[in-house]
């Protein structure tokens, strides 16, 4: 399929992006970062998610690049609400809304091929073109090489011999879930073949800093400023996005597509019935493994499946001896900014 | 505790049905199979499952499975003003205010021992988020196995075998858990009479669309959320029937469910479960008659008793509270066309992210078919921070309003 300039909009970190791009099109993640009026809780509510909400404002206030249509995952209530909107705000846009199953057993997995299976054929009737199985296996043999660049990027990072660190971790993130997969790994190789970087020793304390959406290159900065050191990430604006699609000889390429979305970190939204609540282990395990002294945990305000699973994370945490912060957000820096004396606080209790 | 509070329920209605067998009170037999519901949950004598809202009952009722969607338990404690300390709980654990009420009562009452052990869960992706994460929870809590459906949105055949088949797989969780095969003889008796009890709720519906209604606020409550749980059962058809009868009866001899009934509401999703005066104002101040509740209609097909799972996977993907909101407000239209209706209430339950969350595209959608919608923001479960003067503020504003238009047509 040959590669145009149009972008396809999306909006959740279980989008199939090298799907897009085998479609022929940018994929280019709407985030929630914009000085657009509030709009969208008119009609919406406003005890909605954030992330959705500004998504939305963004939507009616035409603060968008020209996008040929848009991507939403069935991710949680507040997704399928934004999705309801965006149909009544921009009636002419193409949209689809993509089933996600909230497990990832065999029948969820194949279940959710034959979503992508349809999401294919909208992508093929939007750009008037064909996607075949080849278009398809060079996306992603594409989109793989993205992973490794952020795993070494980060581990660079970790070790403060990045410049920019955190900070540069997510604008380099940012660029990669909206620009042209080019310019994306581009910008990683450059970054990589920089020299490694001889700043001054950080005193921050190593930190695990889980939850949802966090965009905002400034946040990390100001995590730092706090006296944080964000060693390790799991954020679905952060490592979460950039995991590999695993390709297995004369498998289906949208089961493996499938298999590979669904069995990645999850999100809190897609869980294992056989070990409920693992999430709060999995954090632990992470938080352990990276070596951080204690975790932070940002999630923005109304967020129901990680609401509902922090219970078990902070009962997990406790019982390890981890310190653990909780942060409520509404995706912008001033809402985090806010929340400055916590977090030194936080940071001082574990000099 | 809630044992001998549903058998002293129950024993009370078997009493007063007992002292006049005669009499047709279709709400007091409603009444009394939610009470006997409610003693075989916390009897300690059954196999109990706790489920989500989408769960094919009459098939668990089958399998000789107890089994109710959590948020009645939610509701129940609710209705006994017992649910604060639950609500406290919950909050205490971690649980925050800013979620659905039901779902903190429930977790709460919970970790407090008050929820029955189940033998296992059963946990649908429908209505909502919240309630899938409260049952990993409870799965958590109580240690015990949980299965999970997945509900797609929309009605496809590739939705619906995916679903049906997961229903199978449901009964084979079942069985491995009670080691009793599914009796399909049994299956297709119990699918005939959830179809049967189908047809005389639909008689009702079409009964209570009768201007002026032979419903009032009270008679239906809860009716079309709690009637799935005895689907497929004889008492499932009786109910149905004496609510079919008394509403003939009514329409018959000209007696409405208000007297003087002037105006005719909507009611949005779910009610007001703790004691509130708002459906007294409503009707004896203002003569307006909840005459409609969303969920108290039939939105789905009879279900083949030779292949029933398609059948119930159509029936969990069409409620009202999946889909799109474009699908949900053309029932809401629906509902009001065919009922009359003067206006709409949303009581826009605090954390309710599915269903509030729509409240402004929900309000346009009636507005479009000229129906007015009273968004109320109140929490329908947690009583805590109810405020009666500023809703009965509100709702008298919004009555008179209404009253000052002309009447639809009926």
């Amino acid at each position: 399929m040959s590669k145009n300039t149009e972008k396809i909009g999306y909006a959740c970190a279980y989008t199939p992006l090298a799907l897009i791009d085998a479609a022929g099109y940018t994929p280019y993640r709407i985030l929630p970062m914009s000085e657009c009026p509030d709009q969208a809780g008119q009609l919406l509510h406003d005890n909605l998610c954030p992330h959705v909400k500004r998504i939305l404002d963004r939507a009616i206030s035409k603060d968008l690049p020209e996008i040929h249509g848009v991507v939403l995952m069935n991710s949680c209530d507040a997704m399928r609400r934004l999705a309801d909107a965006w149909r009544r705000v921009r009636p002419a846009d193409n949209i689809i809304l993509l089933d996600l199953p909230a497990t990832a057993d065999d029948a969820a997995v194949a279940y959710f091929a034959g979503e992508l299976a349809r999401l294919t054929e909208s992508l093929s009737e939007w750009s008037a073109g064909n996607i075949t199985n080849s278009d398809i296996e060079t996306s992603l043999q594409q989109y793989n090489q993205l992973p490794p660049l952020f795993a070494k990027l980060r581990e660079r990072s970790r070790q403060g011999k990045l410049a920019g660190g955190s900070t540069r971790m997510q604008t380099l993130y940012n660029e990669a879930m909206t620009a042209p997969f080019e310019i994306s790994e581009r910008s990683l190789k450059q970054a990589l073949a920089e020299p490694v970087s001889k700043g001054p020793e950080s005193n921050g304390i190593p930190v695990f800093l889980f939850g949802n959406v966090l965009p905002d290159p400034e946040a990390l900065t100001f995590f730092e400023s706090c006296g944080a050191r964000i060693i390790e990430d799991d954020l679905c604006t952060g490592s979460r996005l950039f995991t590999p699609i695993e390709l297995g000889e004369n498998q289906d390429l949208l089961l493996q597509i499938s298999r590979s979305l669904l069995t990645r970190p999850p999100c809190a939204r897609t869980f294992d019935p056989g070990q409920p609540l693992k999430m709060a282990e999995d954090i632990l395990t992470r938080t352990r493994a990276s070596g951080a002294r204690g975790v932070i945990g940002q999630t923005i305000k109304f967020c129901d499946p990680y609401l509902d699973r922090l219970p078990a994370v902070r009962e997990t945490l406790r019982q390890a001896g981890i310190p653990l912060l909780l942060l409520e957000g509404d995706c912008s820096l001033r809402s985090i900014e806010q929340q400055r004396t916590r977090i030194e606080a936080f940071i001082e209790m574990m000099r | 505790m809630m044992y001998q509070y549903f058998k002293d329920m129950a024993d009370g209605i078997e009493a007063k049905i007992l002292q006049d067998p005669d009499l047709n009170n279709p709400r007091r037999k409603y009444a009394l199979e939610t009470a006997r519901l409610g003693s075989r949950l916390y009897s300690g004598n059954n196999t109990v499952a706790w489920c989500g809202l989408a769960v094919p009952f009459n098939l668990l009722n089958v399998m000789g499975i107890t089994s109710c969607f959590v948020e009645f338990v939610g509701a129940v404690l609710a209705a006994t003003g017992t649910a604060d300390p639950f609500l406290e709980e919950a909050e205490q654990a971690g649980f925050v205010g800013d979620t659905c009420g039901y779902h903190r009562t429930v977790i709460g009452a919970a970790r407090k021992n008050i929820m029955p052990e189940p033998d296992f869960l059963i946990a649908t992706t429908c209505p909502c988020s919240g309630g899938i994460a409260i049952m990993e929870n409870l799965a958590a809590v109580f240690n015990k196995d949980l299965f999970v459906l997945n509900v797609p949105q929309e009605d496809s055949e590739q939705n619906v075998a995916y679903l049906a088949d997961q229903i199978g797989d449901m009964v084979e969780f079942v069985t491995r858990h009670t080691g009793e095969p599914l009796d399909e003889d049994k299956l297709r008796q119990a699918v005939e009479n959830t179809n049967r009890t189908r047809k005389i709720m639909e008689d009702i519906y079409q009964l209570a669309q009768n201007v002026p209604s032979p419903t009032d606020g009270r008679l239906l409550t809860n009716f079309g959320l709690v009637m799935p749980l005895f689907c497929g059962t004889e008492a499932a058809v009786e109910i149905a029937q004496a609510y079919k009868d008394e509403f003939t009866a009514r329409v018959d001899n000209g007696i409405p469910g208000v007297p003087d009934e002037k105006l005719r509401l909507l009611w949005i999703q779910n009610r007001i479960q703790f004691n509130n005066p708002l459906v007294e104002l409503l009707e004896k101040e203002y003569r307006a008659n909840i005459v409609s509740d969303e969920l108290n209609d039939i939105f789905w097909d009879p279900i083949d008793p030779q292949d029933p799972y398609p059948g119930m996977a159509r029936r969990a993907i069409a409620i009202p509270l999946n889909g799109s909101i474009q699908r949900r407000i053309r029932h809401l239209q629906k509902l009001a066309r065919a009922y009359s209706l003067d206006g709409a209430i949303n009581p826009c339950n605090w954390g309710c992210r599915q269903g509030t969350g729509a409240r402004g595209l929900i309000s346009e959608g009636l507005k479009e078919i000229g129906v007015p919608v009273l968004n109320l923001e109140v929490d329908c479960v947690d009583k805590r921070n109810f405020a009666e003067g500023q809703l009965r503020t509100r709702v008298e504003a919004f009555i008179e309003m209404l009253a000052s238009r002309p009447r639809p047509a009926p």
